[in-house]
């Protein structure tokens, strides 16, 4: 698309961290022959599904300027409201849309706080990811829900949300996780979106230069509801992937996920003040720490030592990133 | 170049709706093929955060050293999704056996599900492992053991008086079950004064305690369903001036040299080193082929100022 | 002090900014430093107070040749540079502006707010200003902030003070005063580098002008000897013609009628009209009341009470979106923080307000977004490397073509322009007068906000003069001059 002559360092830049995160994969195959199995490779990819979809609807909400510390929250208790639903005999095919939008209206309450409450975004989510959590113990008395799947009478769909494979008839050892494919297709429409509609320039717009954006004629209080609202969506739904995949819903579920996505955003290279950043590079950042979590534990790094790794590949990576 | 796409694009849509299927892990009906047997030895801990798991650990990689048997120990940080992929990932790494200490006795039926059907053996250490039949299952009694703490408490100061309870992080299920032992005797011979969770953590303990001394000054004894917890409110009463009697539970280094120096009064010796141990050494045992018991129960013990000294 | 220059060149990449470069300043003079944008000025001052290091050349400072590594030692030299965007701590008191780094502290390291309060008032009263010391920043105007950094300047004794544009923001009457104070400083020694666009300003104000073309050393004149067309000649390499272009078309019926606009409290009861074809200029001092006179009719100020008539039909305008599908563009006054996303390209920027021309259903439609942005740098002129130029790395002029292609392509019927050529060099001026002209031309009704005096004066067809939140006058642009204005806009009549 660009024109312009560029050097070795705006390539850097540009895709930095795909050369991070490629570099990562082949150290670390070259180190462990079990971590280069294909099998392990979906598992990551699996394991990384959860933090990809936070970490996509955070990108949003960073995108316009903001931040959201309750997707950890909302992905407890939208995921318990489900579980609960489930206990009462309430149809799968019920629970998990309406799941769903309950994750839509926690959303739009940390949306509304911000817009009509006039709460800066840190202080806004931080109320509600605080109240959420209280809201999910409050629920489930503190405890677990469990055996969620025989509760549901042994629905393929919750089932298959978490634990489900795809598989051709023809080839049955070929098979993709059912949240790998959820995680793509929900890539797809958010690089579509933010590329191609008027809502991502609007958004990019608002996040850039809000003053600028509202006297050009957005509507930018709805951009950031909707922006909060795809958060909360994005989040209910990672939680009933893993509801469905541990059968069970606690209470203390997805506690620490906002950094984990927030970090993942970072190393995507998208700026913390807005306006600028890419959703491939978010799925880069998530898959960076997906390897790291799953590559260190191949390698047997004492968990101590795993953090201070993770810490440090945070900082290069950002670091070189910067180098602008 | 963008029809070539279009086509190929719709003739992998005709091919998903024509020939595909969905299959849930854990559940196929053929199992997936068994992996060669490396004799190696899988350890997930449900948190290094807690000096109880880290002494579990070192006695399991003490007792793995003295065998010479390669051990993996991995941390899930008291998170279950991070569990079950941690599992998936020794998996991954073709252990022969899988020790698994459960963040949560409910959440890692379908991770160990997945295991077995790889033919990996799973030994669940202090946490049962619901809704799967694991191997080997090595655990002291945590109801049991609150039980004879708190009968310790009705030993020592009768019947009927004001008592509180440290809860543990609420949902797992060392605070269930202790929790359960605790009001086993509780109900029927003590005053529970107030319940409340600490969430198995020294500085919360204290405030918590030390609000349960401003709301009621005549609590008289305190169960606290870990020793972390137990030590923040002997701080809390110490601070306080009030003479409270501090029953805890794992009998913590920290713990004991309490009970010594007589400001804590009594706690629960689980064994973690000897249930590392006991664990490894089941272990090798299943990879030599050996039949083992399905339940392998280790002894706890009431530690308090007679017996802290051994 | 004596400052001498010679032979600088600097390149940033390969781009060569200075080539040759000279300039020469004597003791106790105000030395004019003119040219276009992109000429080198800044270049040359902020390689002379350390900010960049010179590729090669020399300098000498009263006879030494010097080379200063950053802004403090040229600043302990006595060499102080006031930047256009001032370098103030707005949150903080304007005491604790004045001694920040270098605060005076008693002997057990405390600041000690007694003495540097004295000190400060002690500044303040040399200079002539009264500027409260324990005022903060934030509350006072633009000129007040500029004398405080005078005041900051002064307070390491400087003798060679730097000044890039320092009237940009300030009203008339605060541009007197702080002549004032420049002349004081000249008597006193102190030499001064006025480097400004403001071609009135120099000639009443300058002793000597030096005027760099494209990186490269043009000449230096006594003003005395000069006329202004020489300086535009030689700043521009070939004669400009008109200033302000003539416009002839015909003026047709009212296009927008406010009635009793009155806001909370900055301003009361407006009431005035454009008519199609027409070029209403409004002045006044700043703080008037223009700008904000000029938001509340485009939604973004709330009004207390007043109507709104477009073509007659009186409309309900709460917030910029509705302004817009009224058919009003709103060209504001500070095109970077809110004219413009600056970090993003000229293509988001001309895109962000036609986002329903070039997409169908919602979705982008990447031939119309390429052929408006390509319409839109051809028709305005944009001097860039493609579409995908970052408005940041543009320069004034050709930011505020960006800003003008935007809004002139949502057809509006009325069209606001507030300060269009602030910051902006002579050639594009003339450009975006010619743009306002074809605007008027094809029947838009035109309000342009401007503080420039000579510019109001040479557009306009009718002129609103504001004072105080009160319209105080609308006369015809036939019968005005700079007297009346500046009558009327300091609350005096006719």
């Amino acid at each position: 698309m660009k024109k312009e002559n560029k050097n070795i360092g705006a390539f850097l830049s540009e895709y930095g961290v795909f050369i991070a995160l490629a570099i990562l994969v082949v150290i670390i195959s070259a180190i462990s022959p079990e971590f280069r199995q294909p099998g392990n490779f979906l598992n990551l990819l699996r394991q990384a599904s959860f933090n990809g979809l936070i970490a996509f609807g955070m990108t949003c909400v960073i995108l316009s300027g903001g931040i959201d510390l309750s997707v950890g929250s909302t992905f407890a208790l939208s995921a318990i409201v489900c579980a609960e639903m489930i206990g009462h005999g309430v149809p799968v095919i019920v629970a998990v849309p309406v799941a769903l939008l309950v994750g839509v209206a926690l959303g739009l309450i940390s949306g509304l706080l911000v817009t009509k409450g006039r709460l800066q975004p840190f202080i806004a989510t931080l109320i509600t990811m605080t109240a959420y959590r209280g809201l999910a113990m409050i629920l489930t008395d503190g405890k677990p829900i469990s055996r969620l799947a025989e509760s549901s009478g042994d629905s393929l769909l919750f089932k298959a949300m978490g634990k489900g494979n795809f598989i051709f008839t023809f080839a049955p050892d070929f098979k993709i996780p059912i949240p790998i494919i959820i995680l793509v297709v929900v890539f797809a429409i958010m690089y579509f979106v933010l590329k191609h509609t008027v809502f991502g320039r609007r958004l990019y717009a608002t996040g850039s230069n809000a003053k600028c954006a509202a006297l050009t004629g957005v509507n930018i209080n709805r951009v950031k509801m909707s922006v909060y609202a795809v958060s909360g969506f994005l989040s209910a739904l990672a939680g009933l992937i893993m509801i469905s995949r541990v059968d069970s819903a606690q209470p203390i579920m997805g506690s620490g996920y906002e950094l984990d996505a927030i970090a993942a955003v970072a190393l995507g290279g998208t700026s913390m003040n807005g306006g600028r950043g890419r959703i491939a590079g978010t799925i880069a950042g998530v898959l960076i720490i997906a390897v790291l979590n799953n590559g260190l534990n191949i390698l047997g790094v004492t968990s101590y030592y795993q953090s201070v790794v993770k810490a440090l590949v945070i900082l290069v990576a950002v670091l070189s990133d910067r180098k602008r | 170049m963008k029809r070539m796409i279009k086509l190929l694009f719709a003739s992998l849509v005709a091919l998903c709706f024509t020939a595909c299927a969905i299959v849930i892990d854990g559940e196929e009906k053929t199992t997936s093929k068994k992996v060669e047997s490396t004799g190696n030895i899988g350890l997930s801990i449900s948190t290094l955060n807690n000096p109880f798991f880290v002494t579990l650990v070192e006695g399991a990689k003490k007792a793995a050293a003295d065998m010479k048997l390669q051990l993996t120990v991995v941390d899930a940080g008291d998170d279950v999704a991070k569990q079950a992929s941690d599992i998936e990932d020794l998996v991954s790494k073709n252990v022969s056996v899988l020790i698994v200490n459960a963040v949560d006795s409910d959440a890692l039926t379908s991770a160990v599900k997945v295991a077995l059907s790889k033919g990996v053996k799973v030994i669940a250490v202090d946490r049962a492992i619901n809704g799967v039949d694991v191997d080997c299952q090595i655990a002291s009694d945590n109801v049991a053991g609150a039980e004879m703490a708190t009968q310790y408490i009705v030993d020592k100061l009768g019947e009927g008086v004001v008592t509180a309870e440290l809860q543990g992080t609420l949902g797992s299920s060392a605070a269930i079950d202790r929790g359960k032992g605790f009001h086993n005797i509780a109900d029927k011979k003590l005053k529970v004064a107030a319940s409340q969770t600490a969430n198995f953590n020294r500085a919360e303990g204290m405030s918590v305690m030390e609000n349960m001394l401003q709301a009621r000054g005549n609590i008289a004894a305190v169960f606290a369903a870990n020793d972390e917890m137990a030590l923040g409110a002997v701080e809390a009463s110490s601070g306080a001036g009030k003479k409270v009697m501090v029953v805890g539970f794992d009998a913590t280094d920290d713990a004991i040299a309490a009970i010594k120096a007589g400001r804590m009064a009594a706690t629960i010796a689980q064994q973690p080193a000897l249930i590392g141990e006991t664990a490894v050494k089941t272990a090798s045992e299943i990879v030599n082929g050996k039949t083992v018991e399905k339940n392998i129960p280790v002894k706890v013990t009431l530690v308090t100022a007679e017996n802290a000294g051994k | 002090m004596h400052v001498e220059m010679k032979g600088i060149n600097k390149s940033f990449g390969t781009n060569q900014v200075l080539k040759d470069a000279a300039f020469n300043l004597k003791d106790g003079e105000i030395h004019a430093l003119m040219g276009e944008n992109g000429a080198g000025k800044s270049t040359l001052m902020k390689i002379l107070t350390g900010v960049y290091t010179r590729d090669s050349g020399t300098v000498i400072v009263d006879g030494k040749e010097v080379t200063y590594h950053s802004p403090k030692e040229a600043e302990e030299a006595g060499i102080v540079f006031i930047y256009q965007e001032l370098n103030v701590l707005f949150d903080l008191t304007v005491e604790e502006n004045l001694f920040m780094g270098k605060e005076i502290t008693n002997r057990f390291g405390v600041c000690d707010k007694k003495a540097m309060r004295a000190k400060a008032q002690e500044i303040m009263d040399r200079m002539g200003v009264h500027i409260p010391v324990d005022a903060v920043m934030s509350d006072l105007s633009v000129g007040q902030q500029q004398m405080v950094e005078i005041c900051k300047a002064l307070m390491v004794d400087a003798k060679v003070l730097i000044m890039d544009e320092p009237t940009a923001a300030l009203t008339q009457s605060e541009t007197e005063v702080l002549f004032e104070v420049i002349n004081s400083l000249r008597k006193k020694g102190v030499s001064i580098v006025y480097v400004s666009h403001r071609m009135e300003e120099i000639f009443e104000l300058c002793d000597r002008i030096t005027i760099l073309r494209d990186g490269t050393y043009i000449d230096t004149k006594y003003i005395k000897d000069i006329t202004m067309d020489d300086v535009v000649k030689m700043m521009i390499g070939r004669e400009i013609g008109e200033r302000y272009p003539k416009r002839n078309n015909a003026i047709g019926g009212e296009v927008l009628r406010v009635e009793g606009l009155t806001h909370e409290k900055l301003f009361r009861d407006v009431s005035f009209n454009v008519r199609a074809g027409e070029v209403l200029g409004v002045s006044g001092l700043m703080g008037a009341g223009r700008t904000e006179i000029m938001h509340s009719i485009f939604g973004n100020l709330p009004l207390v009470k007043g109507k709104i008539f477009i073509e007659g039909k009186e409309v309900s305008i709460r917030n910029p979106r509705q302004a817009i599908e009224a058919g009003i563009g709103f060209i504001t006054e500070d095109r970077k923080t809110e004219g413009l996303l600056l970090e993003k390209s000229i293509a988001e920027n001309i895109e962000l307000c036609n986002l329903g021309k070039v997409s169908t259903k919602g979705v982008l439609q990447a031939e119309k977004q390429a052929s408006l942005v390509k319409r839109g740098i051809e028709e305005f002129r944009i001097r860039c490397f493609g579409p995908h130029h970052e408005c940041d790395n543009l320069s004034g002029g050709n930011q505020q073509k960006v800003v003008l292609a935007k809004w002139i392509y949502t057809d509006p019927k009325i069209l606001i322009l507030d300060e269009p050529t602030r910051g902006v060099d002579i050639g594009a001026k003339k450009e975006i007068y010619s743009v306002i002209n074809e605007m008027a031309a094809k029947g838009v009704a035109v309000i342009m906000v401007s503080s420039e005096l000579p510019e109001v004066l040479g557009m306009s067809d009718r002129i609103m003069v504001v004072h105080e939140g009160h319209v105080t006058g609308i006369i015809n642009g036939a019968d005005a001059d700079q007297e009346k204005i500046m009558t009327l806009a300091t609350g005096g009549s006719l």
